[in-house]
C-alpha cells in the first residue's frame, strides 16, 4: 500500500516537474503579451500588472503588422499539406499493396531522407532555388518543404494502409470496383483516422518550420515564424509584440492539437499493436 | 446480367517461385450445381477458388466460364460473387450500403437498388439490420451479410471460402443447411471451398478431392466415400476416416493379422496391399479376425470401439446396445465388398 502510494507521489512529482518546464515558456509569452513593455522589464517581475491589449493591437494592425505573414504561413503550410496529402496518399498505397521493382529500395530512400540533418542541405536547396528563380517564392517554399513533408507522410500512412486486410479489396473487385474506386471507396475511408493525423502532422511541420524558411524566403513571402524577429533587433528587443505574435502564431497549434488528440496518440502508436491503429 | 455458370478448368497449373501449389488441375461444373473443393490445408483447393474469381492468375492453363476462356480476364468483369472466410465487410458502410454496393458498381439507378437490398437481405434474415454498421453485428450476423452482397447481384457464379468456419459448432449445422437451400432456391451455380469434408459431404452435389496440389477425385460425395480413389482420399473422407492396414493379396483374398478376409478382387497373385475397412463396415461374428477392444468412445447413439488386432490398430463402429466391454475379445468381419485395396507404392485404388 505504502509502496504503491510512493509511486504515484514520484510520478505526481516528476510530472510536475514536466509540465512546469513544458508549460513555463507558454505562460511567460502569454502573461508578457498582455504587459506594457516597461511592465515587461521592470525587475524584480511584477506578478500583478493591469492586463492590456495594446500588445496585440500593434502587431496586428498597427505598422509593422503581422496579418500579412499570418496569411503567408497560412498559404505555405496549406498548400503544403495539400500537395502532400495528393501525393501521399497514392504513395502510400503503392507501397503498401503493389508489387513493383525498387520497392524497398523506394521504401528504404523514403526513411532515409528522414536521417538528413536540415542544415546540411540547406545550401543545396538554396543554390537550386536560386537557379531556378524560386527564391521569395510560395512554390519555392512549398517545393522545399514537400522535400521533407512528403517522405514523412508516406511513411505514416503506409503503416495505416497495410492494416487494411488483403480481402477488403480484392472483395471490393469482385462486387466489380476498379483499383481506383475501390482506393476511394473502400481503402481511404477507413484509413481516414491516419489521414486526419498526417494532416495534422503535415500542416504543423510547415506551420513551425523557421529554418528553412529565414533563407530561403525574403520580403515578398515571409512566414511568421520568421516574421516574429523584426521584434528583435540590436538595439532592443519588443517582448510584448514579441510575445504576442508568439500566442497568435501558437493558436492554429494548441488549436488542431486539442482537436486532433486522440488521432494523435493513436498515430504515435500506430504498429505498435497489430491492428491497434485503425478505427 | 446472369448466364448459366458452367465452370472448366483445363491443365491450370500454378507456382509460387519453384513450389507447385497447383499441378495441372482439370475439372468441369455444371450449371446450377453445388461443388466443393475440399481437401486439407495446403491442398491447392483455396488457391482453385482464387484463380476462378481471378484474384490470381494461373502460371499455365485455361479457365472456361460458359465456354469462354476467361483467364486473363479481371476478375470485376467476370461476373462473380464471392463470400470470403473472414466475410470482407466494409466496415465504415452499414449492411444496407454493403449489400448495395456491388448494383452501386454495376450503376443500376437508385430506384433498383434499394429494392434488390431488402430482397436479399430478407432472404438471409437480416433485413432487421440493414442500419448497423458490420462491427455491431454477431459473427453469424455478418456471415449472412456477406452472404447477401454476394447474392444480390445475382452472378452467374457464386464462390464460398470456407465460410461457416469462423462460425461456432451449432451455428454452422444450421447455417449449412440454410446455406444448401439458399442455393437451391437462387438456382446459382456454387463452387465451396472447406477442409470440412462432413460440410462437403452434406453440402456438395459434386465435389473434387484435393491432395498435395492435385484433384485426386471428383464426384458425388456418396461415390466418393463409397469408392475412394486413393489412400488419402480414404484417410480424409468419413468420421472417424477408413481403416488403413497393411496386408498380404493372395489370390483374391486378403490376409491381415494371420486371418484371411475375402475380397470382390479377382485379379490372380500375391502381393502387398493397404486394406481399406470402414468403422462402420465391419461387424462382429464369429470366426473373424480376433481383437481386443482397448478404448470405448461412446457417442449416445453409436460408439467407436479401438481394437487391437495383433499389433494392428482398428476403430470399428457399433451401434448401441451392442456394445462389449473394454478389454474384451472380440471376433470382428466385413464383407468382401466393403474391403478396398489400395497399392502401397502408388497408394491408388487398386
Amino acid at each position: 500500500m505504502t509502496a504503491k502510494r510512493l509511486r504515484i507521489i514520484a510520478l505526481l512529482a516528476i510530472s510536475t516537474v514536466f509540465l512546469l518546464a513544458w508549460a513555463f515558456p507558454i505562460v511567460w509569452s502569454v502573461l508578457n503579451s498582455l504587459k506594457t513593455d516597461s511592465d515587461v522589464l521592470a525587475y524584480p517581475p511584477k506578478l500583478v500588472f493591469t492586463p492590456t491589449w495594446e500588445a496585440y493591437r500593434d502587431v496586428l494592425f498597427g505598422s509593422g503588422s503581422i496579418l500579412p505573414n499570418l496569411l503567408s504561413s497560412v498559404i505555405i503550410s496549406v498548400g503544403t499539406t495539400v500537395v502532400t496529402m495528393l501525393m501521399a496518399v497514392p504513395a502510400a498505397y503503392a507501397l503498401a499493396r503493389l508489387r513493383f521493382r525498387g520497392k524497398k529500395f523506394a521504401g528504404f530512400y523514403v526513411l532515409a531522407t528522414q536521417m538528413l540533418p536540415p542544415v546540411g542541405i540547406i545550401i543545396p536547396y538554396f543554390l537550386v532555388l536560386r537557379n531556378i528563380g524560386w527564391i521569395d517564392t510560395y512554390q519555392g517554399i512549398i517545393l522545399i518543404y514537400l522535400s521533407f513533408s512528403l517522405p514523412f507522410a508516406i511513411w505514416l500512412l503506409v503503416s495505416y494502409f497495410e492494416d487494411i486486410p488483403f480481402e477488403m479489396e480484392e472483395a471490393a473487385y469482385l462486387d466489380g470496383a476498379s483499383r481506383l474506386k475501390t482506393l476511394w471507396r473502400i481503402i481511404i475511408p477507413q484509413v481516414r483516422g491516419g489521414i486526419a493525423v498526417t494532416i495534422v502532422f503535415v500542416f504543423l511541420n510547415a506551420w513551425n518550420e523557421f529554418l528553412f524558411a529565414v533563407v530561403l524566403s525574403g520580403n515578398t513571402v515571409r512566414p511568421v515564424t520568421v516574421a516574429m524577429f523584426n521584434f528583435v533587433s540590436v538595439e532592443q528587443t519588443l517582448w510584448a509584440k514579441l510575445a504576442a505574435v508568439s500566442v497568435l502564431a501558437m493558436l492554429p497549434v494548441v488549436v488542431l492539437g486539442v482537436v486532433a488528440q486522440k488521432h494523435i496518440v493513436k498515430g504515435l502508436t500506430v504498429g505498435a499493436v497489430k491492428g491497434g491503429g485503425r478505427r | 446480367m446472369s448466364g448459366q455458370g458452367q465452370v472448366s478448368f483445363r491443365n491450370i497449373v500454378k507456382m509460387h517461385g519453384e513450389f507447385a501449389a497447383l499441378k495441372g488441375v482439370n475439372f468441369d461444373i455444371k450449371p446450377g450445381e453445388f461443388f466443393a473443393l475440399l481437401g486439407p490445408s495446403g491442398s491447392g483447393k483455396s488457391t482453385t477458388l482464387r484463380i476462378l474469381a481471378g484474384l490470381d492468375a494461373p502460371t499455365a492453363g485455361r479457365v472456361l466460364i460458359d465456354d469462354k476462356d476467361v483467364t486473363s480476364t479481371d476478375a470485376r468483369d467476370r461476373d462473380i460473387a464471392m463470400v470470403f472466410q473472414s466475410y470482407a465487410l466494409y466496415p465504415h458502410m452499414t449492411v444496407a450500403e454493403n449489400i448495395a454496393f456491388p448494383l452501386e458498381m454495376a450503376k443500376l439507378p437508385k430506384a433498383e437498388i434499394t429494392p434488390a437490398v431488402k430482397d436479399a437481405a430478407r432472404k438471409v434474415k437480416i433485413d432487421h439490420l440493414l442500419d448497423r454498421k458490420p462491427g455491431q453485428l454477431s459473427g453469424g450476423q455478418q456471415q449472412r451479410c456477406a452472404l447477401a452482397r454476394a447474392i444480390v447481384r445475382k452472378a452467374r457464379l457464386f464462390l464460398l471460402d470456407e465460410p461457416l468456419s469462423n462460425l461456432d459448432a451449432k451455428l454452422r449445422l444450421e447455417t449449412r443447411a440454410e446455406l444448401k437451400k439458399l442455393q437451391r432456391s437462387l438456382g446459382v451455380t456454387a463452387v465451396y471451398v472447406t477442409h470440412d469434408q462432413e460440410e462437403a459431404m452434406t453440402l456438395a452435389d459434386r465435389m473434387a478431392v484435393f491432395m498435395s496440389g492435385e484433384i485426386q477425385q471428383v464426384g458425388t460425395p456418396g461415390e466418393v466415400f463409397a469408392r475412394p480413389n486413393s489412400i488419402d482420399i480414404a484417410g480424409f473422407i468419413g468420421n472417424p476416416p477408413m481403416n488403413l492396414v497393411p496386408a498380404r493379396y493372395v489370390d483374391g483374398d486378403v490376409i491381415i493379422a494371420g486371418h484371411r478376409l475375402k475380397t470382390t478382387a479377382t485379379i490372380p497373385g500375391e502381393r502387398d496391399v493397404v486394406v481399406g475397412l470402414r468403422p462402420g463396415a465391419l461387424r462382429m461374428a464369429e470366426g473373424g479376425l480376433g481383437a481386443r477392444v482397448d478404448l470405448i468412445e461412446d457417442l449416445g447413439d453409436t460408439a467407436v470401439l479401438d481394437l487391437d488386432c495383433a499389433g494392428t490398430m482398428i476403430r470399428m463402429r457399433v451401434a448401441d446396445g451392442n456394445i462389449p466391454g473394454e478389454g474384451d475379445t472380440i471376433s470382428i468381419t466385413a464383407r468382401p465388398q466393403d474391403i478396398h485395396l489400395f497399392d502401397p507404392a502408388t497408394r491408388m485404388r487398386l
